[in-house]
Protein backbone atom coordinates (compact mmCIF):
# COMPACT_ATOMS: atom_id res chain seq x y z
CA UNK A 1 0.00 0.00 0.00
CA UNK A 2 1.35 3.19 -0.90
CA UNK A 3 -0.46 5.98 0.35
CA UNK A 4 -0.36 9.16 -0.92
CA UNK A 5 -2.30 12.86 0.28
CA UNK A 6 -3.93 13.89 -2.94
CA UNK A 7 -7.29 15.20 -3.91
CA UNK A 8 -10.21 13.68 -5.79
CA UNK A 9 -9.37 15.77 -8.91
CA UNK A 10 -5.70 14.41 -8.96
CA UNK A 11 -7.04 10.88 -7.92
CA UNK A 12 -8.80 10.77 -11.15
CA UNK A 13 -5.75 12.00 -13.23
CA UNK A 14 -3.44 9.53 -11.51
CA UNK A 15 -6.09 6.35 -12.28
CA UNK A 16 -5.91 7.92 -16.18
CA UNK A 17 -2.28 8.08 -16.26
CA UNK A 18 -2.22 4.46 -14.48
CA UNK A 19 -4.40 2.84 -17.17
CA UNK A 20 -3.00 4.51 -19.48
CA UNK A 21 -4.63 6.19 -22.42
CA UNK A 22 -4.42 6.47 -26.19
CA UNK A 23 -5.84 10.65 -25.79
CA UNK A 24 -6.74 12.88 -23.70
CA UNK A 25 -8.94 15.62 -24.91
CA UNK A 26 -10.20 18.28 -22.43
CA UNK A 27 -10.84 21.75 -21.53
CA UNK A 28 -10.33 23.72 -18.26
CA UNK A 29 -13.52 24.44 -15.95
CA UNK A 30 -13.76 25.09 -11.97
CA UNK A 31 -14.03 22.94 -10.33
CA UNK A 32 -12.65 20.29 -12.60
CA UNK A 33 -9.45 22.23 -13.55
CA UNK A 34 -6.72 20.05 -11.49
CA UNK A 35 -7.71 17.14 -13.70
CA UNK A 36 -6.42 18.60 -16.76
CA UNK A 37 -3.59 20.24 -14.76
CA UNK A 38 -2.58 17.60 -13.54
CA UNK A 39 -2.90 15.31 -16.88
CA UNK A 40 -1.20 18.20 -19.01
CA UNK A 41 1.95 17.98 -16.37
CA UNK A 42 1.80 14.34 -16.74
CA UNK A 43 2.09 15.20 -20.84
CA UNK A 44 4.64 17.75 -20.00
CA UNK A 45 6.85 15.33 -18.06
CA UNK A 46 6.48 12.48 -20.99
CA UNK A 47 4.50 10.38 -18.57
CA UNK A 48 1.05 10.29 -19.80
CA UNK A 49 1.85 7.79 -23.04
CA UNK A 50 -0.84 8.92 -25.48
CA UNK A 51 -1.51 12.27 -26.69
CA UNK A 52 -2.82 15.22 -24.84
CA UNK A 53 -5.01 17.06 -27.15
CA UNK A 54 -5.92 21.26 -25.83
CA UNK A 55 -9.14 22.18 -27.29
CA UNK A 56 -11.39 25.14 -27.87
CA UNK A 57 -14.46 24.06 -26.34
CA UNK A 58 -15.59 21.32 -24.62
CA UNK A 59 -18.02 20.44 -27.47
CA UNK A 60 -14.45 19.90 -29.69
CA UNK A 61 -13.03 18.34 -26.28
CA UNK A 62 -15.98 15.51 -26.91
CA UNK A 63 -15.65 15.52 -30.38
CA UNK A 64 -12.22 14.65 -30.45
CA UNK A 65 -12.28 12.04 -28.08
CA UNK A 66 -15.65 10.36 -30.16
CA UNK A 67 -12.96 10.38 -33.22
CA UNK A 68 -10.34 8.90 -31.13
CA UNK A 69 -12.14 6.27 -29.93
CA UNK A 70 -14.19 5.69 -33.32
CA UNK A 71 -10.57 4.85 -34.57
CA UNK A 72 -10.21 2.52 -31.80
CA UNK A 73 -8.00 4.67 -29.23
CA UNK A 74 -8.76 4.55 -25.61
CA UNK A 75 -9.93 8.29 -24.99
CA UNK A 76 -10.76 10.19 -21.68
CA UNK A 77 -12.17 13.81 -21.15
CA UNK A 78 -13.56 15.73 -18.07
CA UNK A 79 -15.24 18.50 -17.62
CA UNK A 80 -18.30 19.98 -15.18
CA UNK A 81 -21.04 22.21 -15.15
CA UNK A 82 -21.87 24.30 -18.58
CA UNK A 83 -18.88 22.70 -20.33
CA UNK A 84 -21.06 19.36 -19.32
CA UNK A 85 -23.92 21.23 -20.80
CA UNK A 86 -22.06 22.44 -23.59
CA UNK A 87 -21.39 18.71 -24.69
CA UNK A 88 -24.80 18.05 -24.68
CA UNK A 89 -25.21 16.81 -28.56
CA UNK A 90 -21.70 15.17 -28.52
CA UNK A 91 -22.93 13.17 -25.11
CA UNK A 92 -25.85 11.57 -27.30
CA UNK A 93 -23.75 11.05 -30.61
CA UNK A 94 -21.31 9.28 -28.44
CA UNK A 95 -23.57 6.40 -27.09
CA UNK A 96 -25.27 6.39 -30.20
CA UNK A 97 -22.19 5.58 -31.87
CA UNK A 98 -21.26 3.17 -29.18
CA UNK A 99 -17.95 4.18 -28.74
CA UNK A 100 -16.57 3.37 -25.24
CA UNK A 101 -14.68 6.97 -23.32
CA UNK A 102 -14.52 7.51 -19.86
CA UNK A 103 -15.45 10.97 -19.01
CA UNK A 104 -15.13 12.45 -15.44
CA UNK A 105 -17.58 14.89 -14.23
CA UNK A 106 -17.28 17.31 -11.32
CA UNK A 107 -20.71 18.58 -9.58
CA UNK A 108 -20.90 22.26 -10.07
CA UNK A 109 -24.14 24.38 -9.88
CA UNK A 110 -25.61 25.25 -13.36
CA UNK A 111 -26.50 28.91 -13.93
CA UNK A 112 -27.87 31.33 -14.38
CA UNK A 113 -26.65 32.91 -12.12
CA UNK A 114 -23.03 31.51 -11.60
CA UNK A 115 -22.57 29.48 -8.78
CA UNK A 116 -19.39 26.93 -8.12
CA UNK A 117 -21.66 24.71 -5.17
CA UNK A 118 -21.44 21.23 -5.62
CA UNK A 119 -25.09 20.49 -7.20
CA UNK A 120 -25.84 17.02 -8.99
CA UNK A 121 -28.25 19.18 -11.76
CA UNK A 122 -25.27 18.92 -14.59
CA UNK A 123 -24.74 15.26 -14.09
CA UNK A 124 -28.53 13.97 -13.74
CA UNK A 125 -29.28 16.19 -17.04
CA UNK A 126 -27.63 14.21 -18.77
CA UNK A 127 -29.52 10.92 -17.16
CA UNK A 128 -31.13 10.23 -20.57
CA UNK A 129 -27.97 10.67 -22.68
CA UNK A 130 -27.41 6.54 -22.81
CA UNK A 131 -23.78 7.03 -21.00
CA UNK A 132 -23.54 5.26 -17.95
CA UNK A 133 -22.96 7.19 -14.47
CA UNK A 134 -21.26 6.24 -11.20
CA UNK A 135 -21.23 8.53 -8.04
CA UNK A 136 -18.07 8.37 -6.10
CA UNK A 137 -18.03 9.53 -2.71
CA UNK A 138 -13.97 9.95 -2.20
CA UNK A 139 -11.00 10.32 -3.56
CA UNK A 140 -9.80 6.55 -2.97
CA UNK A 141 -13.73 5.68 -5.12
CA UNK A 142 -12.33 8.37 -7.61
CA UNK A 143 -9.21 6.44 -8.38
CA UNK A 144 -10.74 3.06 -8.49
CA UNK A 145 -13.80 3.77 -10.86
CA UNK A 146 -12.23 5.50 -13.04
CA UNK A 147 -9.88 2.50 -13.34
CA UNK A 148 -12.94 0.24 -13.47
CA UNK A 149 -15.06 2.95 -16.25
CA UNK A 150 -12.67 2.15 -18.69
CA UNK A 151 -13.58 -1.91 -18.24
CA UNK A 152 -17.16 -1.64 -18.29
CA UNK A 153 -17.45 1.25 -21.18
CA UNK A 154 -15.25 -0.98 -23.30
CA UNK A 155 -16.88 -3.97 -22.80
CA UNK A 156 -20.28 -2.87 -23.26
CA UNK A 157 -19.14 -0.19 -25.63
CA UNK A 158 -21.02 2.03 -24.18
CA UNK A 159 -19.35 5.54 -22.59
CA UNK A 160 -19.34 5.87 -19.03
CA UNK A 161 -19.68 9.02 -16.61
CA UNK A 162 -17.48 9.12 -13.32
CA UNK A 163 -19.21 11.81 -11.35
CA UNK A 164 -18.26 13.52 -7.79
CA UNK A 165 -18.98 16.42 -5.67
CA UNK A 166 -17.15 19.68 -6.47
CA UNK A 167 -15.01 21.03 -3.30
CA UNK A 168 -16.04 18.42 -1.01
CA UNK A 169 -13.78 15.96 -3.28
CA UNK A 170 -12.25 17.59 -6.03
CA UNK A 171 -10.34 19.93 -3.81
CA UNK A 172 -10.39 17.82 -0.82
CA UNK A 173 -6.70 16.09 -0.19
CA UNK A 174 -7.26 13.14 1.41
CA UNK A 175 -4.81 9.62 2.09
CA UNK A 176 -5.36 7.47 -0.76
CA UNK A 177 -3.77 4.07 -2.30
CA UNK A 178 -2.54 4.52 -5.30
CA UNK A 179 -1.59 1.59 -7.52
CA UNK A 180 1.80 1.38 -9.14
CA UNK A 181 1.58 1.76 -13.25
CA UNK A 182 2.47 -1.81 -13.77
CA UNK A 183 -0.21 -3.42 -11.55
CA UNK A 184 -3.06 -1.51 -13.20
CA UNK A 185 -1.91 -1.81 -16.56
CA UNK A 186 -1.86 -5.71 -16.02
CA UNK A 187 -5.02 -5.44 -14.59
CA UNK A 188 -6.69 -3.04 -17.16
CA UNK A 189 -4.83 -4.73 -20.26
CA UNK A 190 -5.20 -3.36 -23.88
CA UNK A 191 -8.32 -2.38 -25.31
CA UNK A 192 -10.07 -4.85 -26.52
CA UNK A 193 -13.00 -3.27 -28.87
CA UNK A 194 -11.89 -2.75 -32.98
CA UNK A 195 -11.74 0.54 -34.41
CA UNK A 196 -15.07 1.62 -36.67
CA UNK A 197 -12.89 3.48 -39.02
CA UNK A 198 -9.29 2.64 -40.16
CA UNK A 199 -6.55 4.83 -41.76
CA UNK A 200 -6.69 3.19 -45.62
CA UNK A 201 -10.57 3.21 -45.45
CA UNK A 202 -12.17 5.54 -45.31
CA UNK A 203 -15.77 5.19 -44.11
CA UNK A 204 -18.83 7.58 -43.58
CA UNK A 205 -20.49 5.78 -40.08
CA UNK A 206 -23.85 6.60 -39.17
CA UNK A 207 -25.24 8.30 -41.91
CA UNK A 208 -29.15 8.80 -42.26
CA UNK A 209 -31.39 5.76 -40.87
CA UNK A 210 -35.12 5.32 -40.12
CA UNK A 211 -37.01 5.04 -37.04
CA UNK A 212 -37.21 1.37 -37.91
CA UNK A 213 -34.00 0.77 -37.64
CA UNK A 214 -33.30 3.39 -34.65
CA UNK A 215 -35.69 1.69 -32.43
CA UNK A 216 -33.21 -1.37 -32.65
CA UNK A 217 -30.10 0.10 -32.09
CA UNK A 218 -32.21 1.64 -29.03
CA UNK A 219 -33.17 -1.65 -27.85
CA UNK A 220 -29.87 -2.99 -28.20
CA UNK A 221 -27.79 0.13 -26.71
CA UNK A 222 -30.88 -0.62 -23.54
CA UNK A 223 -30.13 -3.61 -23.56
CA UNK A 224 -26.41 -3.90 -23.00
CA UNK A 225 -26.70 -1.61 -20.32
CA UNK A 226 -28.71 -3.22 -18.55
CA UNK A 227 -25.64 -5.89 -18.11
CA UNK A 228 -23.70 -3.04 -16.22
CA UNK A 229 -24.89 -4.34 -12.84
CA UNK A 230 -23.85 -7.72 -13.71
CA UNK A 231 -20.45 -6.96 -15.61
CA UNK A 232 -19.70 -4.35 -12.88
CA UNK A 233 -19.98 -6.93 -10.32
CA UNK A 234 -17.50 -9.41 -12.00
CA UNK A 235 -15.13 -6.51 -12.71
CA UNK A 236 -14.87 -5.58 -8.79
CA UNK A 237 -14.68 -9.18 -7.65
CA UNK A 238 -11.11 -9.58 -10.05
CA UNK A 239 -10.45 -5.82 -8.59
CA UNK A 240 -10.70 -7.30 -5.23
CA UNK A 241 -8.26 -9.63 -6.05
CA UNK A 242 -5.78 -7.46 -7.00
CA UNK A 243 -6.43 -4.57 -5.22
CA UNK A 244 -7.99 -5.59 -1.94
CA UNK A 245 -11.42 -3.35 -2.32
CA UNK A 246 -14.45 -3.70 -4.27
CA UNK A 247 -17.49 -1.86 -4.83
CA UNK A 248 -21.05 -2.21 -5.86
CA UNK A 249 -23.56 -0.69 -7.95
CA UNK A 250 -25.29 0.04 -4.71
CA UNK A 251 -23.06 -0.04 -1.12
CA UNK A 252 -25.65 -0.67 1.67
CA UNK A 253 -25.16 -0.25 5.40
CA UNK A 254 -28.16 -1.42 7.09
CA UNK A 255 -27.78 -2.72 10.78
CA UNK A 256 -30.03 -5.24 12.36
CA UNK A 257 -33.19 -3.52 13.21
CA UNK A 258 -32.87 -0.51 11.30
CA UNK A 259 -36.12 0.75 9.43
CA UNK A 260 -35.01 3.46 8.09
CA UNK A 261 -32.53 4.29 5.93
CA UNK A 262 -30.15 7.10 3.88
CA UNK A 263 -30.21 7.10 0.26
CA UNK A 264 -27.11 9.21 -0.74
CA UNK A 265 -24.94 9.25 -3.88
CA UNK A 266 -21.45 11.24 -3.76
CA UNK A 267 -20.02 12.85 -0.90
CA UNK A 268 -23.11 13.08 1.28
CA UNK A 269 -23.15 9.48 1.11
CA UNK A 270 -19.34 9.67 3.39
CA UNK A 271 -21.09 11.93 5.70
CA UNK A 272 -23.83 9.95 6.54
CA UNK A 273 -21.31 6.76 6.80
CA UNK A 274 -19.34 8.64 9.44
CA UNK A 275 -22.88 9.67 11.41
CA UNK A 276 -24.37 6.53 11.40
CA UNK A 277 -22.87 5.03 15.29
CA UNK A 278 -24.05 8.48 16.28
CA UNK A 279 -27.76 7.59 15.12
CA UNK A 280 -29.53 4.67 16.35
CA UNK A 281 -31.71 2.23 14.30
CA UNK A 282 -30.57 4.28 10.64
CA UNK A 283 -28.60 2.85 7.38
CA UNK A 284 -27.15 4.22 4.86
CA UNK A 285 -27.95 3.23 0.96
CA UNK A 286 -25.36 4.58 -1.28
CA UNK A 287 -26.44 4.28 -4.66
CA UNK A 288 -22.95 4.24 -7.17
CA UNK A 289 -24.38 3.34 -10.21
CA UNK A 290 -27.01 5.89 -11.21
CA UNK A 291 -27.39 4.53 -15.06
CA UNK A 292 -28.00 1.98 -14.90
CA UNK A 293 -30.26 2.36 -12.55
CA UNK A 294 -29.77 -0.50 -10.20
CA UNK A 295 -33.30 -1.39 -9.41
CA UNK A 296 -33.10 -5.24 -8.26
CA UNK A 297 -30.36 -3.88 -5.56
CA UNK A 298 -32.38 -1.79 -4.94
CA UNK A 299 -35.46 -3.39 -3.75
CA UNK A 300 -33.72 -6.64 -2.70
CA UNK A 301 -31.77 -4.50 -0.22
CA UNK A 302 -34.47 -2.92 1.05
CA UNK A 303 -36.35 -5.90 1.40
CA UNK A 304 -34.03 -7.93 3.01
CA UNK A 305 -33.67 -5.76 5.43
CA UNK A 306 -37.94 -5.05 5.65
CA UNK A 307 -37.23 -1.09 5.31
CA UNK A 308 -40.06 0.66 5.93
CA UNK A 309 -38.33 4.27 5.40
CA UNK A 310 -35.86 5.67 2.50
CA UNK A 311 -34.71 9.15 3.41
CA UNK A 312 -32.83 10.65 0.18
CA UNK A 313 -30.45 13.32 -0.07
CA UNK A 314 -30.86 14.99 -3.49
CA UNK A 315 -28.32 18.16 -3.92
CA UNK A 316 -29.99 18.38 -7.03
CA UNK A 317 -34.01 19.40 -8.11
CA UNK A 318 -36.25 18.56 -11.15
CA UNK A 319 -38.03 22.08 -10.99
CA UNK A 320 -41.53 21.05 -10.86
CA UNK A 321 -41.07 17.80 -9.07
CA UNK A 322 -38.37 17.66 -7.00
CA UNK A 323 -35.11 15.60 -6.18
CA UNK A 324 -33.94 13.37 -8.80
CA UNK A 325 -32.96 10.45 -7.22
CA UNK A 326 -36.16 10.27 -5.12
CA UNK A 327 -38.08 10.04 -8.03
CA UNK A 328 -36.57 7.29 -9.99
CA UNK A 329 -36.22 5.26 -6.26
CA UNK A 330 -39.86 6.07 -6.13
CA UNK A 331 -40.78 4.61 -9.68
CA UNK A 332 -38.32 1.26 -9.09
CA UNK A 333 -39.70 0.83 -5.81
CA UNK A 334 -43.53 1.26 -7.57
CA UNK A 335 -45.59 -2.32 -6.93
CA UNK A 336 -43.15 -3.62 -4.75
CA UNK A 337 -44.50 -5.99 -1.41
CA UNK A 338 -44.45 -3.81 1.75
CA UNK A 339 -42.97 -0.36 -0.36
CA UNK A 340 -41.22 1.51 1.56
CA UNK A 341 -42.19 5.10 2.14
CA UNK A 342 -39.63 7.92 0.30
CA UNK A 343 -39.08 11.23 1.97
CA UNK A 344 -36.73 13.45 -0.31
CA UNK A 345 -34.53 16.09 1.11
CA UNK A 346 -33.98 18.87 -1.45
CA UNK A 347 -30.35 20.26 -1.00
CA UNK A 348 -30.22 22.05 -4.24
CA UNK A 349 -27.69 24.88 -4.93
CA UNK A 350 -25.30 22.28 -4.02
CA UNK A 351 -25.66 23.48 -0.33
CA UNK A 352 -23.84 21.49 2.51
CA UNK A 353 -25.10 18.51 4.50
CA UNK A 354 -24.18 19.12 8.35
CA UNK A 355 -24.55 16.25 10.99
CA UNK A 356 -26.99 18.90 12.60
CA UNK A 357 -29.32 18.67 9.80
CA UNK A 358 -28.34 14.73 9.36
CA UNK A 359 -29.55 13.91 13.06
CA UNK A 360 -32.22 16.39 12.71
CA UNK A 361 -33.65 14.73 9.61
CA UNK A 362 -33.46 11.56 11.30
CA UNK A 363 -35.21 12.62 14.56
CA UNK A 364 -37.84 14.79 12.81
CA UNK A 365 -38.78 11.94 10.67
CA UNK A 366 -39.40 9.82 13.68
CA UNK A 367 -41.39 12.26 15.19
CA UNK A 368 -43.37 13.66 11.96
CA UNK A 369 -44.05 9.89 10.09
CA UNK A 370 -45.03 10.96 6.45
CA UNK A 371 -43.76 13.76 5.02
CA UNK A 372 -43.17 13.78 1.24
CA UNK A 373 -40.02 16.46 0.96
CA UNK A 374 -38.13 18.99 2.67
CA UNK A 375 -35.74 21.97 1.65
CA UNK A 376 -32.35 21.58 3.07
CA UNK A 377 -32.28 25.39 3.97
CA UNK A 378 -34.89 24.78 6.27
CA UNK A 379 -33.51 22.20 8.15
CA UNK A 380 -30.20 24.70 9.15
CA UNK B 1 -6.75 13.10 20.95
CA UNK B 2 -10.21 13.64 20.60
CA UNK B 3 -12.51 11.48 17.89
CA UNK B 4 -11.56 14.62 15.47
CA UNK B 5 -9.91 17.67 15.57
CA UNK B 6 -11.01 20.45 13.24
CA UNK B 7 -8.88 23.52 12.03
CA UNK B 8 -10.45 26.19 9.94
CA UNK B 9 -7.90 28.71 8.43
CA UNK B 10 -8.89 32.22 7.51
CA UNK B 11 -6.72 34.32 4.74
CA UNK B 12 -6.95 36.05 1.93
CA UNK B 13 -6.40 35.06 -1.97
CA UNK B 14 -2.54 34.98 -2.30
CA UNK B 15 -1.81 34.20 1.19
CA UNK B 16 -1.28 30.16 0.11
CA UNK B 17 -3.58 29.41 3.06
CA UNK B 18 -5.03 26.60 0.86
CA UNK B 19 -1.81 25.61 0.52
CA UNK B 20 -0.87 25.53 3.70
CA UNK B 21 -3.80 23.17 4.87
CA UNK B 22 -2.63 21.15 2.37
CA UNK B 23 0.80 21.37 4.22
CA UNK B 24 -0.25 21.06 7.17
CA UNK B 25 -2.45 17.59 6.50
CA UNK B 26 0.60 15.77 4.89
CA UNK B 27 2.58 16.61 7.76
CA UNK B 28 0.11 15.46 10.73
CA UNK B 29 -0.24 12.42 7.64
CA UNK B 30 3.66 11.51 8.20
CA UNK B 31 2.91 11.43 11.33
CA UNK B 32 0.81 8.90 11.85
CA UNK B 33 -2.67 10.63 11.92
CA UNK B 34 -5.24 10.84 8.70
CA UNK B 35 -6.09 14.11 7.37
CA UNK B 36 -7.92 15.65 4.93
CA UNK B 37 -7.45 19.53 3.80
CA UNK B 38 -9.91 21.45 1.46
CA UNK B 39 -11.04 24.80 1.00
CA UNK B 40 -13.91 26.78 -0.32
CA UNK B 41 -13.18 29.59 -3.20
CA UNK B 42 -15.18 31.18 -5.82
CA UNK B 43 -13.55 32.86 -8.42
CA UNK B 44 -11.35 34.11 -6.14
CA UNK B 45 -8.40 37.20 -6.66
CA UNK B 46 -5.49 38.29 -4.63
CA UNK B 47 -6.90 40.26 -1.74
CA UNK B 48 -10.14 38.42 -0.96
CA UNK B 49 -11.28 36.02 1.76
CA UNK B 50 -10.32 32.62 2.03
CA UNK B 51 -11.10 30.05 3.67
CA UNK B 52 -9.61 26.56 4.29
CA UNK B 53 -10.31 23.24 6.43
CA UNK B 54 -8.25 20.57 7.89
CA UNK B 55 -9.32 17.88 9.85
CA UNK B 56 -7.62 15.27 11.93
CA UNK B 57 -8.62 12.12 12.66
CA UNK B 58 -6.82 8.24 14.22
CA UNK B 59 -9.82 6.98 11.41
CA UNK B 60 -9.79 7.02 7.66
CA UNK B 61 -13.29 7.96 7.68
CA UNK B 62 -14.38 11.44 8.13
CA UNK B 63 -17.77 13.76 7.53
CA UNK B 64 -17.71 15.95 3.98
CA UNK B 65 -19.28 18.63 5.68
CA UNK B 66 -17.52 22.28 6.00
CA UNK B 67 -15.93 22.86 9.94
CA UNK B 68 -18.34 25.01 11.69
CA UNK B 69 -17.65 24.33 15.02
CA UNK B 70 -13.76 24.30 14.60
CA UNK B 71 -11.04 23.38 17.33
CA UNK B 72 -8.91 25.94 16.35
CA UNK B 73 -9.37 29.20 14.13
CA UNK B 74 -6.53 30.39 12.87
CA UNK B 75 -6.37 33.58 11.32
CA UNK B 76 -3.63 34.75 8.24
CA UNK B 77 -5.00 38.17 8.49
CA UNK B 78 -6.07 40.33 11.17
CA UNK B 79 -8.02 42.62 8.76
CA UNK B 80 -10.35 39.84 8.34
CA UNK B 81 -13.62 39.77 10.27
CA UNK B 82 -13.33 38.73 13.78
CA UNK B 83 -16.91 37.47 14.45
CA UNK B 84 -16.62 35.12 11.07
CA UNK B 85 -13.28 33.78 11.87
CA UNK B 86 -14.16 33.28 15.36
CA UNK B 87 -17.58 31.72 14.50
CA UNK B 88 -19.15 28.60 16.47
CA UNK B 89 -14.94 28.28 17.92
CA UNK B 90 -15.22 25.58 20.72
CA UNK B 91 -15.19 26.71 24.19
CA UNK B 92 -11.24 25.72 25.05
CA UNK B 93 -10.54 25.94 21.49
CA UNK B 94 -7.42 27.77 20.15
CA UNK B 95 -7.72 31.21 18.36
CA UNK B 96 -4.27 31.78 16.59
CA UNK B 97 -3.42 34.93 14.77
CA UNK B 98 -1.17 36.52 12.56
CA UNK B 99 -0.59 39.73 14.84
CA UNK B 100 2.49 41.84 16.40
CA UNK B 101 2.18 43.65 19.89
CA UNK B 102 0.87 46.83 18.52
CA UNK B 103 -0.46 46.69 15.31
CA UNK B 104 -3.77 45.63 13.41
CA UNK B 105 -4.04 42.77 15.99
CA UNK B 106 -5.26 44.99 18.70
CA UNK B 107 -8.31 45.31 17.26
CA UNK B 108 -9.07 42.27 15.86
CA UNK B 109 -8.55 41.13 19.66
CA UNK B 110 -10.56 44.01 20.85
CA UNK B 111 -13.34 42.89 18.88
CA UNK B 112 -13.00 39.24 19.70
CA UNK B 113 -13.84 40.62 23.43
CA UNK B 114 -14.97 38.13 26.52
CA UNK B 115 -14.57 34.20 24.62
CA UNK B 116 -14.53 30.87 26.03
CA UNK B 117 -11.04 30.27 24.18
CA UNK B 118 -7.31 30.16 24.67
CA UNK B 119 -5.49 33.50 21.91
CA UNK B 120 -2.35 32.90 20.73
CA UNK B 121 -0.30 35.04 18.47
CA UNK B 122 2.80 35.18 16.09
CA UNK B 123 4.08 38.22 14.19
CA UNK B 124 3.89 36.37 10.91
CA UNK B 125 4.57 38.92 8.54
CA UNK B 126 7.05 40.71 10.26
CA UNK B 127 9.51 36.95 9.90
CA UNK B 128 8.29 36.89 6.58
CA UNK B 129 9.66 40.33 5.63
CA UNK B 130 12.66 39.15 7.78
CA UNK B 131 13.22 36.06 5.43
CA UNK B 132 12.34 38.35 2.31
CA UNK B 133 8.89 35.76 1.74
CA UNK B 134 7.04 38.29 -0.23
CA UNK B 135 5.72 39.11 -3.54
CA UNK B 136 6.10 42.16 -4.33
CA UNK B 137 4.10 44.04 -1.53
CA UNK B 138 2.58 40.99 -0.29
CA UNK B 139 4.30 39.03 2.55
CA UNK B 140 4.24 35.11 2.37
CA UNK B 141 2.96 34.33 5.83
CA UNK B 142 1.82 30.47 5.45
CA UNK B 143 5.23 28.86 6.29
CA UNK B 144 5.44 30.93 9.33
CA UNK B 145 1.57 30.41 10.84
CA UNK B 146 2.28 26.45 9.77
CA UNK B 147 5.03 26.35 12.29
CA UNK B 148 2.96 28.28 14.83
CA UNK B 149 0.14 25.70 14.24
CA UNK B 150 2.28 22.58 14.58
CA UNK B 151 3.70 24.03 17.78
CA UNK B 152 -0.06 24.62 19.45
CA UNK B 153 -1.27 21.15 18.29
CA UNK B 154 1.58 19.41 18.91
CA UNK B 155 0.26 17.40 15.90
CA UNK B 156 3.07 17.30 13.50
CA UNK B 157 6.56 17.43 14.62
CA UNK B 158 8.80 19.95 12.72
CA UNK B 159 10.49 17.68 10.98
CA UNK B 160 7.49 16.12 8.98
CA UNK B 161 6.08 20.07 8.54
CA UNK B 162 9.89 20.71 6.42
CA UNK B 163 9.37 17.20 5.01
CA UNK B 164 5.78 18.86 3.51
CA UNK B 165 6.49 21.91 2.90
CA UNK B 166 10.02 20.42 0.65
CA UNK B 167 6.88 18.64 -1.49
CA UNK B 168 5.09 21.36 -2.29
CA UNK B 169 6.93 24.51 -1.62
CA UNK B 170 9.59 25.56 -4.68
CA UNK B 171 10.38 28.51 -4.23
CA UNK B 172 12.99 30.37 -1.56
CA UNK B 173 12.79 27.15 0.22
CA UNK B 174 15.67 28.02 2.32
CA UNK B 175 13.73 30.87 3.73
CA UNK B 176 10.57 29.18 4.22
CA UNK B 177 12.23 26.30 6.52
CA UNK B 178 13.50 29.50 8.42
CA UNK B 179 10.22 30.79 8.76
CA UNK B 180 8.49 27.61 9.91
CA UNK B 181 10.96 27.30 12.80
CA UNK B 182 10.62 30.69 13.28
CA UNK B 183 7.16 30.40 13.55
CA UNK B 184 7.34 27.36 15.66
CA UNK B 185 9.28 28.68 18.32
CA UNK B 186 7.50 32.33 18.61
CA UNK B 187 4.27 31.26 18.79
CA UNK B 188 2.69 32.83 22.56
CA UNK B 189 -0.15 33.28 24.44
CA UNK B 190 -1.99 36.85 24.16
CA UNK B 191 -4.35 38.79 26.84
CA UNK B 192 -7.74 39.30 25.17
CA UNK B 193 -6.81 43.04 25.35
CA UNK B 194 -3.54 44.48 24.06
CA UNK B 195 -2.85 47.51 24.72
Amino acid sequence: MAFELISGSQAAAIAVQRVGVDLVSAYPITPQTAIVETLANFDARGELGGDFVSVESEYAALACAYGAAAAGARAFTATASHGLAYMHEMIHWCSGARVPIVMVNVNRTIGAPWCLDPDQGDSLSQRDTGWMQIYCSGAQEVLDTVMQAFLLSEELLLPCMVVFDGFYISHTYEAVDVPDQKTVRDFIGPPPFEAQVKPGAPANLHGLTTGDNQIELIRGRHEAMKLAPQSFKAINSRFQETFGRSYGAIDPVIPDGAKTVILAAGATAETVRWALPKMQDTGLLQLRMFRPFPREELCSALEEHGVEKVIVIDRNCSTGMGGIFAQELRSALYGMDNQPDVQDIILAGGIDLTIEMLERIVREEKAEGHVEQKWGVDLR
Amino acid sequence: MEEMLEFRLHGRGGQGIVVAAAIFAEAVFLDGYYARAFSLFGAERRGAPVTAFIRVSRERLMPRSRIYRPDYAVIFDSSLSAETSTAGLKEGGTLLINAGEAKDGNLFLTTVGDNPYRIFAVDATEIAWKHKLAIGSFPMVNTVMLGAMASLSGLSSLESLVQSIKKRVTASLEANISAVGEGYECVREVEQLVT
